[in-house]
């Protein structure tokens, strides 16, 4: 990768065998309740969470427990009703829309279950999309973009659009846009579910690899024990509170 | 890659639709540009009046005459350089009844004085005034009715009964747009020998050269001032005023096409606003995951203008590149041809061609306004639920 490496290095993979690990977010009484219609669906109760640094945390649990609700709020997506949240050192209750946009684009990297890539660019284009709301000149965004791409092993696909690739192609593409940008912590919100086991399986090696060698953290929503196996550490949700 | 081209990949995302938007905002661009070239072609004859020359018609109305001993003291004003006067004949091609084309007696000898920017090759000039029957057509109708110097044809009097025999003298062009090039000139003198004694020596109208454009008011009220006190009182005014009056009995007509061609518009930014709508409805998942990534609202609405304006713009040139041909080359030259005298110069002005284009890319952004405002205000988390 071009981009900043100090997240990257393979060399520091093996800090967490440390025992001091600084939790990279933490979450304190955090509420979540949403309004539909009259009804008031609390979704998340007096959430405590901490996640450790270069984590590869799996959140499971049944539809509707809060999973994906909890992870918007760790990546700034969402506001909690009650509670604080700290995530890599800023704290995301005190800032404003801007500024949580702003650090989403430096702190956090999204992938989605449906690859959500624009289908009017190239694999390459759409891995340069983060870049273009940085200073970088257009012959560096697109070096940092090449190499993403190197990484999740699509360097022959470069120009190929989304409806060139396959699903796991896509998803690949995904994870190279959610790398280009060298966050610190990767989303990944039921990444493997719209694909077949073999990819899925190439996609959660990947994941793994992105965690090991270049020190991600990564949080991943999953209704699949065999992907969330892959993590280091799985949470269960259910009914807005940890089990 | 960049932002902007984000936008114009976007616009192009869906060929089909956007290529019937374009389309749509083309033929109202089209539209639009016709129905100013007629307020234009309309008006031109005001616009390009000369601004030293007076009209002076009976102050009751256009269609009664005046003396011919009018023309003499008329001349005799001081400030007048030169006058000429003319008679409307109404004279018609039997072959085709309905086709109308100006036909006016005028006085050969001052004619081309008093109408300077009237161009005539010597030789032709000579011919007419070696001719009585002699006659001047412009080149649209020459060209229309495939009349050449040394024809002989026939017209039908409408006003002045009768078989009429003219010989074509010669093909007049002219120098000003306000020239009708479908009309026929002849001489007066030829009308007027040929009239019953009790029709002659009658004029329809005076027109009169003055030394100084800015006194034209102070001319026209001194010329009207010599025959107070007669029969027969006249109207004098500039030849711009003159053209206004009678504008002024159209001037329903020009505000009833002006507030269509402003309908037109409106009804091209309802489409393409739909349009944008639409295609922000249908990328509102697009959306979410650029707001997710860290692109501002401000992104987004730049996004949808962006896509409006590029629309806009396409459809006002194709719009543009369409009228040309069909306005200028196909229908203008039938509407010289044929109408010349309510529209003597039928062509696409360019400040209309420039305000065409501007009003397509304008709208087009107006359009988008709302759509661009509801793109930005998307909640981050509703526009990725609706990723499944």
């Amino acid at each position: 990768m071009a981009a900043p490496q100090g997240h990257l290095s393979p060399a520091e993979g093996a800090y967490r065998s440390e025992p001091q690990v600084r939790a990279i977010a933490r979450l304190r009484g955090v509420r979540k309740v949403f309004q539909r219609g009259a009804e008031r669906i609390t979704v998340l109760d007096g959430l405590d969470l901490e996640v450790p640094d270069g984590s590869f945390e799996a959140l499971m649990g049944p539809s509707g427990s809060g999973k994906t609700t909890l992870l918007n709020l760790i990546a700034g997506l969402d506001r909690p009703t009650a509670g604080t949240i700290e995530v890599a050192g800023a704290n995301l209750t005190d800032m404003t829309d801007g500024e949580l946009a702003r650090w989403r684009a430096r702190t956090i990297g999204f992938i989605f279950q449906s690859y959500n890539l624009m289908p009017v660019l190239t694999a390459l284009e759409n891995v340069e999309l983060p870049l273009l709301l940085t200073k970088l000149p257009a012959a560096e965004r697109r070096k940092r973009a090449r190499t993403a791409l190197r990484v999740v092993g699509l360097e022959h696909r470069l120009h190929h659009f989304p409806r060139q690739l396959s699903g796991g192609q896509e998803q690949r593409v995904a994870i190279a846009r959610a790398l280009v940008s060298d966050p610190q912590i990767i989303v990944a919100d039921e990444p493997t579910g719209d694909l077949d086991r073999h990819s899925a399986d190439e996609i959660l090696d990947l994941l793994e690899r992105l965690n090991k060698e270049f020190r991600k953290t990564i949080l991943m929503v999953t209704h699949d024990p065999h992907a969330a196996e892959r993590a280091t550490i799985i949470r269960r949700l259910d009914k807005g509170a940890l089990t | 890659m960049n932002l902007p081209l984000l936008a114009v990949r976007n616009v192009m995302r869906n060929r089909f639709r956007t290529t019937l938007t374009i389309c749509g905002v083309a033929v109202a661009v089209l539209c639009f540009v016709l129905l100013r070239t007629v307020v234009y072609s309309w008006t031109v004859a005001v616009d390009q009046a000369a601004s030293d020359r007076i009209g002076t018609r009976h102050k009751i109305t256009f269609i009664m005459p005046l003396p011919r001993r009018y023309i003499d003291e008329i001349r005799s004003v001081p400030g007048v350089t030169a006058a000429t006067w003319m008679n409307w004949f109404g004279g018609k091609d039997p072959k085709n009844e309905r086709d109308f084309f100006a036909t006016i007696a005028v006085d050969s000898r001052s004619f081309l004085t008093v109408y300077d920017e009237i161009v005539v090759p010597p030789e032709d000039l000579e011919r007419w005034y070696q001719d009585r029957k002699g006659a001047l057509v412009g080149d649209a109708l020459a060209k229309k009715k495939g009349w050449k110097v040394g024809d002989r044809i026939t017209l039908v009097g409408t006003i002045f009964p009768g078989e009429w025999e003219f010989h074509i003298s010669g093909i007049y062009t002219a120098t000003r747009k306000s020239v009708d090039r479908s009309t026929l000139w002849f001489h007066w003198d030829y009308l007027n020998e040929s009239l019953p004694e009790r029709l002659r020596d009658t004029l329809g109208w005076v027109v009169s050269r003055v030394s100084d454009p800015a006194r034209t008011a102070e001319i026209s009220k001194a010329i009207d001032a010599r025959f107070e006190d007669r029969d027969v009182q006249t109207l004098s005014m500039s030849e711009r005023a003159l053209n206004l009056s009678f504008m002024g009995m159209l001037s329903a007509v020009l505000t009833a096409v002006d507030i269509v061609s402003v309908v037109i518009l409106v009804i091209m930014m309802l489409i393409l606003g739909n349009t944008i709508a639409m295609g922000v409805r249908e990328r509102t998942a697009e959306y979410g995951v650029l707001r997710a990534i860290g692109f501002w609202p401000r992104h987004l609405a730049a996004f949808v203008l962006g896509e409006g304006m590029i629309t806009g713009l396409l459809g006002g040139a194709l719009g543009l590149l369409l009228s040309y041909p069909i306005v200028e080359q196909g229908l203008g030259r039938w509407v010289e041809e044929n109408m010349g005298a309510l529209f003597p110069y039928f062509r696409v002005p360019w400040p209309t061609a420039a305000l065409a284009l501007t009003l397509a890319l304008v709208l087009g952004v107006v359009a988008s306004l709302i759509p661009a405002w509801r793109a930005a205000r998307l909640d981050v988390i509703t526009a990725l639920r609706r990723m499944d």
